[in-house]
């Protein structure tokens, strides 16, 4: 698992997009914490490195959106915060969008974690109120999906260990 | 008695009129856009080439699966609101069965597998019968594996057929006595739709729109747990 700190959104969109360096088509992640910890801003900050140049709005009530990003990279948004069955979340197939040249990322997606299969898990947490843009990010491989490119992701996520983060 | 028939359980969207003569028109592409750009216009243009008016149907056909939720749901709902539409029944015919009616000459048994991803497959077994096909198990959700270990303990001469079975091919072809159906034949056409929906509207073997329903084919449901949502 890796500890991070974000002391700005801007830090958060940074982390966001260094991940998103090394995502690849087929790959799933899943953003965990409560309302306004910053799930969206993080997805703005991830489909931004994707290259997508729309603007990327909460899906929350429209469930799922698609960016397309050139011809064989599509990035997936979703939000499973209005879900109440796992039968609106097989309706949802987000397994087909990951199969055809996708990357998704889900909000809310830790509630149903071991449905959705390999996945990298991202957790936001505002825990200083003195400091409403600060953000914990704790980030964990569920699965072997993202075991080869641990180190790498480490490496590039260096400079914002809990306890690195410049004030 | 006209029928349209609607496909679009796997990547194709397949669409096709029947007539008591047989197949009159098909149309059928693999690739390119998405379901819900290609399939209404393709309705559109099979009509007009044919010069047949959406009036002039007495049935609507459909592939109700198991297949790729994104297809079925486009094919599904467009079949719906037609049938709807123009005040006529329909006919919801399995995505396997259509795999397997065209094989229906070979003296194999004939397994028809649709590829559910993420490693699961669709499948039911089959058996030639004069003028058709009988299907000899219910459809089934499983992993490559659990096909094979199912192959194994058949021991039948196999037919394989669909888009699920090429997939995995080597994985299969390591069971003797199996082998695989063309390329051409991998996904479910709308051709044998039309044609078994002719022989079931003949009899009047139909439903209402509103009844139809789809075969998914899913896990068991349950309540997600919200432990996290809070009280909103």
């Amino acid at each position: 698992m890796l500890a991070l700190a974000a002391n700005s959104l801007a830090a958060t969109h940074e982390i966001a997009s260094e991940i998103a360096r090394l995502a690849r088509t087929g790959d799933l992640v899943v953003l965990a914490g409560e309302m306004g910890s910053g799930k969206t801003a993080f997805a703005q900050g991830f489909g931004r490195a994707l290259g997508v140049t729309d603007p990327i709005t909460s899906p929350t009530y429209t469930l799922v959106h698609s960016y397309p990003c050139g011809k064989h990279l599509t990035f997936h948004h979703a939000d499973l915060y209005r879900l109440d069955r796992m039968t609106e979340l097989a309706d949802l197939a987000l397994g087909e969008l990951l199969e055809a040249d996708g990357i998704l990322l889900v909000e809310w997606g830790d509630v149903v974690g071991s449905a959705l299969g390999d996945h990298l898990e991202i957790r936001l947490t505002a825990d200083d109120p003195e400091r409403p843009e600060r953000r914990t990010i704790e980030i964990r491989p569920i699965g072997r999906a993202w075991a080869s490119r641990w180190s790498t992701l480490e490496a590039a996520l260096q400079p914002y260990r809990e306890g690195n983060a410049p004030c | 008695m006209l029928i349209l028939g609607i496909e679009t359980a796997t990547e194709q969207v397949s669409v096709a009129i029947g007539g008591h003569e047989g197949v009159l028109g098909l149309f059928e592409i693999g690739r390119g856009r998405r379901h819900a750009e290609t399939l209404v216009p393709a309705i559109e243009f099979l009509c007009r080439q044919a010069d047949v008016t959406l009036e002039e149907f007495g049935c609507v056909a459909v592939d109700v699966g198991p297949g790729l939720f994104t297809g079925m749901r486009v094919g599904i709902a467009t079949a719906k609101a037609l049938a709807q539409a123009l005040r006529i029944p329909m006919i919801g015919v399995s995505s396997l069965d259509l795999l397997a009616f065209p094989l229906r000459h070979s003296d194999r048994t004939i397994v028809a597998v649709v590829d559910a991803r993420r490693g699961e497959l669709f499948y039911a077994f089959y058996r030639p019968v004069p003028g058709g096909v009988q299907r000899v198990t219910d459809p089934q959700v499983g992993r490559p594996d659990d096909l094979v270990a199912d192959l194994i303990a058949r021991g039948q001469e196999t037919i394989c057929v669909g888009d699920g079975a090429l997939r995995y091919r080597d994985a299969i072809s390591e069971v003797i006595r199996v082998e695989f159906a063309e390329q051409w034949f991998s996904h479910p056409s709308a051709a044998p739709l039309v044609q078994l929906a002719h022989a079931r509207a003949l009899r009047e073997d139909w439903v209402n729109p509103w009844e139809l329903q789809p075969l998914y084919l899913r896990k068991p449901d349950a309540q997600i747990n919200w432990s996290t949502r809070g009280g909103v």
